[in-house]
């Protein structure tokens, strides 16, 4: 089933097209309303960071854009088609690392690259996967299982598995709550780099201020089942953390998102609905 | 062996080769004050004692451990104490109960018998053991995967298991032609059912972000079987072998014990109605040694196919 994208102001069709999505979980007893009527355009290659606390909705989202979930009502389109289930043209990085454990760090690259359905022959396979692996740094740990890589080791080698899939989206679901501090600044500066490079179409869950900023074009900031509000980030990559926080638009952003985000009402947030 | 022992180390190995010794000097100079009817030559109990002690001194050099000493210094007292007890004449009954000299001589007497009894164990226990595994992993991982299989499957098994396996082997040995074909359908059921019902567990107790992950890469039903399913359960698989197998050995020597006359359980049993108790001892004490060999072998494919869990 192949339809028309809806295309944006400039006249280029939309990546990725939520489209009135509402989803609710339903066990015998209790209905919770996990997304109503929500509405977002993303273009090709732009990194969107999904902002929200913890219940409001966001990881649902992922899921109905990964396709493990289907949506109750509305559709979301990738490249203009509706998304009927779990494809690999969307790879997905979660954050509880879900690496294989029998495989070491190289075989679940290369199992990304097996799965991406492009015709390689063995040996391109193995020095592709040799690519990915130095691209996120480990190329010291590849023979390494994942019961003996840290947290971070082991999220940079989900990250090169999910790059190998070789898919135009990147959906990220907190892919770095679990690490401390110091590593996720590290991660996350990895991760803006590749997904330029890659050109890659990514939507990051986050519940972090800071990295939404630091990583986002857009940020879209979630309130229990809607959108509360989408604000622009008018700041270049590759963005260095220690300089963005001097700058003036960091400042304006960071007191909006707060706003925002701990429902205080403030005047003035430009906002700007499916832009 | 380059770096040598702790002090302490020395002197338990001392302590026990001192029991060794002493257990040699009475096995071969130590008179026997009572009248027995028979007296045993003492080249096969000798053989055990030196390979027990060149066994011990290996494995305590290799591992370093203290237990290895404790455990030499109680084999070679409770020899000591046997052998010194036999000779004594505190032992009345040497029909019931052998001197060591006696019981180790059995594997001299009778070399052949048990070699082919083994061998055919063996191959009853290899050949229904590796049907029961390979078929109770397959259908236990399809019907952990897909729950209208294991909807029809699980109450099924659920029944079967609790019924012993030997209870319904006098019935197999009746219906199957040969004594081979139905000591290795016993052993099958005997593995088959406990296999199918660890698998199904296994696979319900997989994490579920393994298989999310596996199913945004576009991994189908059958692939997620073989390619993700299976290698996550295979530790879990390879672990519950040995203890399977223990229980086939139990249920092949309780076959064997019914009436096929083949292999170490028909050993024992023979030599029981020959009011033979030393052959009967012997061939307990070659069936421990089997299992646990197999055990050894086990931990050892385990180790070689399960590199990711050390």
């Amino acid at each position: 089933m192949s339809e028309a994208a809806g295309k944006d102001l400039t006249g280029r069709p939309y990546k990725i097209e939520i489209q009135d999505v509402s989803f609710d979980y339903v066990d015998r007893r209790t209905c919770f309303t996990a997304l109503q009527h929500i509405n977002l355009n993303i273009r090709e290659g732009e990194f969107i960071c999904i902002l929200g606390s913890s219940g409001c909705g966001k990881s649902t989202l992922l899921s109905l854009l990964s396709g493990l979930n289907r949506a109750k009502e509305g559709r979301i389109l990738v490249n203009g088609e509706e998304i009927k289930g779990p494809g690999i043209d969307r790879a997905v990085v979660f954050q509880q690392y879900s690496l294989f454990p029998w495989q070491t760090v190289k075989e679940n690259v290369l199992f990304g690259i097996k799965q991406s359905g492009k015709k390689y022959s063995r040996k391109e396979r193995e020095e592709l996967a040799l690519q990915y692996v130095e691209s996120v740094g480990l190329l010291n740990a590849k023979d390494r299982y994942p019961s003996q890589l840290s947290g971070g080791m082991k999220q940079r080698v989900a990250v090169a598995r999910a790059l190998a899939l070789q898919s135009d989206v990147l959906l990220l679901d907190e892919p770095f709550g679990a690490i401390d501090p110091k590593l996720r600044l590290e991660l996350q500066e990895l991760v803006s780099k590749l997904c330029v490079e890659h050109k890659k179409t990514v939507v990051f869950i986050t519940h972090d201020i800071d990295e939404a900023i630091l990583l986002g074009d857009r940020i879209v900031v979630m309130e229990p089942g809607r959108i509360r509000t989408i604000l622009k980030v008018r700041l270049d990559h590759p963005r260095v953390r220690e300089e963005l926080i001097r700058t003036a638009e960091y400042e304006k952003l960071h007191r909006q998102l707060i706003a925002a985000f701990y429902d205080q009402v403030e005047e003035n947030i430009d906002t700007e609905v499916a832009l | 062996m380059s770096k040598g022992l702790d002090k302490g180390m020395y002197l338990e190995l001392g302590i026990a080769t001192v029991l060794f010794v002493i257990n040699l000097i009475l096995t071969l100079t130590f008179p026997y004050f009572t009248i027995h009817k028979a007296y045993y030559d003492s080249r096969a109990y000798i053989t055990v004692l030196v390979a027990a002690f060149v066994i011990y001194v290996l494995y305590l050099f290799h591992s370093r451990k203290k237990s290895a000493s404790d455990v030499a210094v109680v084999l070679f007292g409770f020899f000591i104490l046997w052998e010194v007890s036999y000779k004594l004449g505190w032992v009345h009954n040497d029909l019931l109960i052998p001197s060591p000299e006696g019981l180790f001589h059995v594997y001299l007497e009778k070399t052949p018998e048990i070699l082919s009894d083994v061998w055919g164990s063996l191959q009853l226990l290899f050949w229904g053991f590796l049907l029961a595994a390979v078929f109770g992993t397959l259908l236990g991982l399809l019907a952990g995967w897909i729950p209208r299989v294991r909807e029809v499957l699980l109450p099924i098994s659920n029944v079967i298991t609790l019924i012993p396996p030997l209870m319904f082997s006098a019935y197999l040995i009746m219906i199957f032609t040969t004594f081979r074909q139905a000591a290795i359908a016993v052993i099958f059921f005997a593995v088959f059912w406990p296999t199918f019902q660890g698998t199904v567990a296994r696979v319900g107790m997989i994490d579920k972000q393994i298989i999310e992950a596996a199913r945004t890469m576009g991994v189908g039903t059958f692939g997620m079987l073989a390619k993700v399913i299976f290698p996550y359960c295979l530790p879990g698989i390879i672990g519950s072998i040995s203890k399977s197998l223990r229980g086939a050995f139990m249920c092949l020597s309780g076959a064997e014990m019914l009436g096929i006359n083949l292999g170490i359980g028909y050993f024992i049993e023979k030599y029981k109605s020959f009011a033979d108790y030393r052959c009967v001892l012997a061939g307990i004490l070659t069936v421990g040694l089997i299992t646990t060999l197999i055990d050894l072998a086990v931990n050892k494919l385990q180790k070689i196919l399960v590199k990711w869990e050390y």
